[in-house]
Order: structure tokens, then sequence, then C-alpha cells
């Protein structure tokens, strides 16, 4: 099931104004693995997302993707952002733009599809998240579930090599969640490399192949989600799930 | 009633004394007009320049020269730039008023768009931004397709409150001899020695044109909220 390792951290660190978030967070994404990343609020998890396709510039440290150290100075990131695909916890979708521009917007403008074919993409990704009629619809159209699931088809758009999820479903109401669990469950299956920070621990149990906790800016405890869950080793883990479960 | 009718034969009929309310309002027309389009371009490109500073903390040197301008332009009445402009720095060569006149107001006006659009660049949320860059868009790229149509949308009415204030400001224009149409006006009141007519139907003329213009931005401002819902 493994795969080669996609993306990697080696030592990474963040500060912000001295306020140390990242301490120095070394690990492997492989192909195909779905990791799920949970832990406290402030312990740097969102940071360490957006520091892996460079939103957050990491002041110690490397990122590794495909073999080529992302974070040395002189990398053409734009490029390497096009095989990363990102979903936001606020969705982010274009305001200005119909939800069928959304999903053509970037691979248009960048020149890796024409307008035909982005168009007939499009269709096609908004029949996989279940959304077709809503092509002409506007973001302030949709409930918070739909744009998720647009914002979903907005980064499968440009064929990402991993897609990385902050907090998706946090900003949803209960109801909602589901259909968003339900299409990055999808999304795995098909053997998508996701890295997801979530709260969402039934979703981490059941999807991840890799459940990573993080406290206070470094890696306290990983493991196959089973083990996680049923047999936590680190204290402050087995504080925080006894707290969540 | 007669009374009324003499009046207005003697201000705007008698040697054909209408024309200098035309010629007046020609001019100032053209000087709104081409202030505005002056204004826009300098206020956008100033307010890029400003706004990308604060962001990536390239252009140190636009965005200080970008500082000084708006500080003179804000700190100094437009009046005493017109004069200036014309006066001081246009003083050795022979240039049309009206030139003078459309640099002057653009100059000033570019300013306050600026800010303007400033303010709207940055009411536009962050993660639209990160969005656009998390694709793979370069800074480019994001600004105007994404942060710029956003940023205009929520400006509008306040540029159209500026283009106001501009029109209403080029009533100084007299003050180098060009005449705009307060000074259009005021010749006929000079040489009729009756204040009344020319200046109602200055004001009246100024609050057409004003009307005319708050009713396109309302309209364009409705066109562009039509994805809003």
């Amino acid at each position: 099931m493994r795969g080669n390792v996609l993306l990697e951290t080696k030592d990474l660190r963040k500060d912000f104004g001295g306020n140390q978030v990242l301490k120095g967070i070394s690990t492997q994404i492989c192909q195909g693995e779905v990791v799920a990343i949970i832990g406290p609020s402030g312990c740097g998890k969102s940071t360490f997302l957006r520091s892996l396709n460079l939103l957050e510039t990491p002041t110690g440290g490397s990122v590794i993707f495909e073999g080529k150290e992302i974070t040395a100075p002189g990398t053409d990131v734009n490029k390497i952002r096009q095989k990363i695909g990102m979903v936001f916890q606020q969705f982010n979708l274009f305001a200005n733009l119909s939800i069928q521009e959304n999903i053509t917007l970037a691979p248009v403008k960048l020149g890796l599809m024409g307008k035909a074919d982005a168009d007939k993409r499009a269709m096609e990704l908004l029949e996989r998240v279940g959304l077709p009629d809503k092509a002409q619809a506007y973001p302030a159209m949709l409930s918070g579930g739909q744009k998720q699931r647009i914002a979903i088809a907005r980064a499968l758009a440009m064929n990402p090599d991993v897609m990385l999820f902050d907090e998706p479903t946090s900003a949803l109401d209960p109801e909602m969640v589901g259909e968003v669990l339900e299409l990055m469950k999808e999304l795995a299956k098909d053997g998508m490399t996701m890295v997801v920070v979530t709260h969402e621990m039934g979703f981490a149990r059941e999807v991840a192949s890799r459940v990573v906790f993080i406290n206070e800016g470094v890696i306290c405890e990983e493991n196959e989600p089973k083990a996680f869950f049923s047999n936590p080793k680190n204290q402050r883990l087995k504080d925080f799930l006894s707290k969540v479960l | 009633m007669q009374n009324f009718i003499n009046e207005f034969t003697l201000n705007f009929i008698d040697d054909s004394r209408y024309r200098y309310i035309i010629e007046g309002f020609v001019n100032t027309m053209i000087i709104s007009l081409f202030a505005v389009l002056v204004g826009i371009a300098i206020g956008f490109l100033v307010a890029i320049i400003r706004s990308s500073h604060d962001k990536t903390g390239y252009m140190k040197v636009g965005n200080f020269i970008c500082r000084i301008y708006l500080t003179v332009m804000r700190g100094t009445p437009t009046m005493i730039q017109l004069l200036i402009i014309y006066y001081v720095i246009f003083a050795s060569v022979n240039i049309p008023k009206i030139f003078v006149a459309v640099v002057a107001f653009g100059l000033n006006s570019g300013a306050y768009v600026a800010e303007i659009v400033r303010s709207g660049i940055m009411s536009v949320d962050e993660g639209q931004f990160e969005a656009g860059r998390s694709l793979g868009l370069n800074y480019r790229q994001t600004m105007q397709f994404i942060i710029m149509p956003q940023a205009f949308k929520n400006v509008l009415p306040a540029l159209g409150n500026e283009f106001i204030v501009l029109l209403k400001e080029t009533s100084i224009s007299g003050y180098i001899g060009l005449t705009d149409l307060t000074h259009g006006g005021d010749i006929i009141r000079g040489i009729t020695f009756s204040a009344f007519m020319p200046l109602i139907a200055v004001a009246l003329i100024y609050l057409l044109l004003v009307t005319g213009l708050s009713w396109c931005v309302n309209k364009l401002e409705r066109r562009l909220r039509v994805n809003e819902r």
C-alpha cells in the first residue's frame, strides 16, 4: 500500500516574532497515504500544514516535495503549488467568480488547459462532488457544505499529487459535516495522498492510514489509527483523547 | 413673471451671453472627464504599489515616493496646487490652461483614489489571496483575477463620491483664468450686475451633472452586485 515518499519535512521550524510555533518537525508522507493531524488548538498543526505548500515560510529546516527541496532559494514556488492542492477551513471560494470559473480559473490562466477542456473538466468534477447544477451559481448562493465540496473540486482541477486539508469541516454546520467527509473518504479510496488537519476523530480513525499528534510544536506521537486511539502512550495525548473522545 | 423674463433675456439672450455658460460647461466636462481618467490611472498605480509593499515588503522606494505624493496632495489645498502648477511649474512654458487644469485636478484626485482603492484591496479577505496562491497563481495573477475585481466592487460607492467631489472642485478653475462653468456664470454676473440668474443657472447645471453621475454609479454598483445573493 505504501508508495514512494512524496513529501518530507526535516527539522521544520517556524517562529512568529520570537514565538516558536514549530520546534523541529520531521516526518515523511508517502504516496497514497492519508495522514490525519490532530492536536490542541494553537499547537502548530495548521502552521505545519501551511508550511508544506509554503503559505507560511519556515524559519528553519526544509520541506522536500517529490525529491526536490522546495524551501531552497530559487525554487519556483508557484510551479510546486500547482501540484499541491489545498482546502481551507473558510472555503475561500473566489467571491467574484461563478462556480465554474472558480474551478477553471487556475488551469486556464496557468496555460494547463484550454477554456473548452477546462469547462468540460469542471463539469466532470461538479458531477463527482454531486453539484452539477451549481456551475453557474456564485459562492454566496451556496451552503457551507456545498462551498467546501466546490473548494475540493477546485483543488482537484489542478490534478494535484497531494492534497492538504486545513480543518475542512470546522466551519460547517453539524449536518453538513457528513457530506464533506464522505467526499474526502471517496478521494482517499481513489488513492489520493492527503494530509488532513482535523478535529473529526471518527474520520481520523476510519479513513486515515496514520494519525499524527502535534503538541507545542513537536510531533508527540504517531501511529496507525487503531493503535493510536486504543493504546496511546504519550501522557499529553492520553489527556487530549480523554477530552475529545 | 415679466420681471423673470426680462432678467432671463438680459443674462442669457442679449449678446448671446448663454455662450459663456456653454463654453464653461464644455470646459468643466473636459477637465472633469480627463482628470478622472488621470486620477484613476495614478490612483490604481499608487494603490497597487502601496499594497504590494505592505504584502510583500518589496518596492520600498516606490512606496516611499507614493507616500510623499499622498502627503503633499492631501495636505495642501487643491487651489494652491492648481496655482502652483500654473504659475510655478508651467510658468515658463506656453501650455493650454485646460491642460494645466487636467494635470492639477488629476494629480489631486489620484491621491484620494489611491487611498480608496488601497482600502478596497485591504478589505478583501486574506483567504481569497491565499486560495489563489495555493493553486499556483502568481502574485500578479491573483491580484488581477481575484483581488482587484472584488476590491473595485467594494470601493465603487467611495469612488463615485470622489468623482462628485472632483467635478465640483473644478469650479476653482477660474483662478487661473480658465472659463469653466462657474467662471462662465461669473462673467455674465460681471457684465449684467445681476447675480441671481447666472448663479442659480450654474448651480442647477452642477446639480444635474452630479445627479446624473450618481445615477450611473448606482447602476454600475447594482450590476456588479448580481453575484451576491
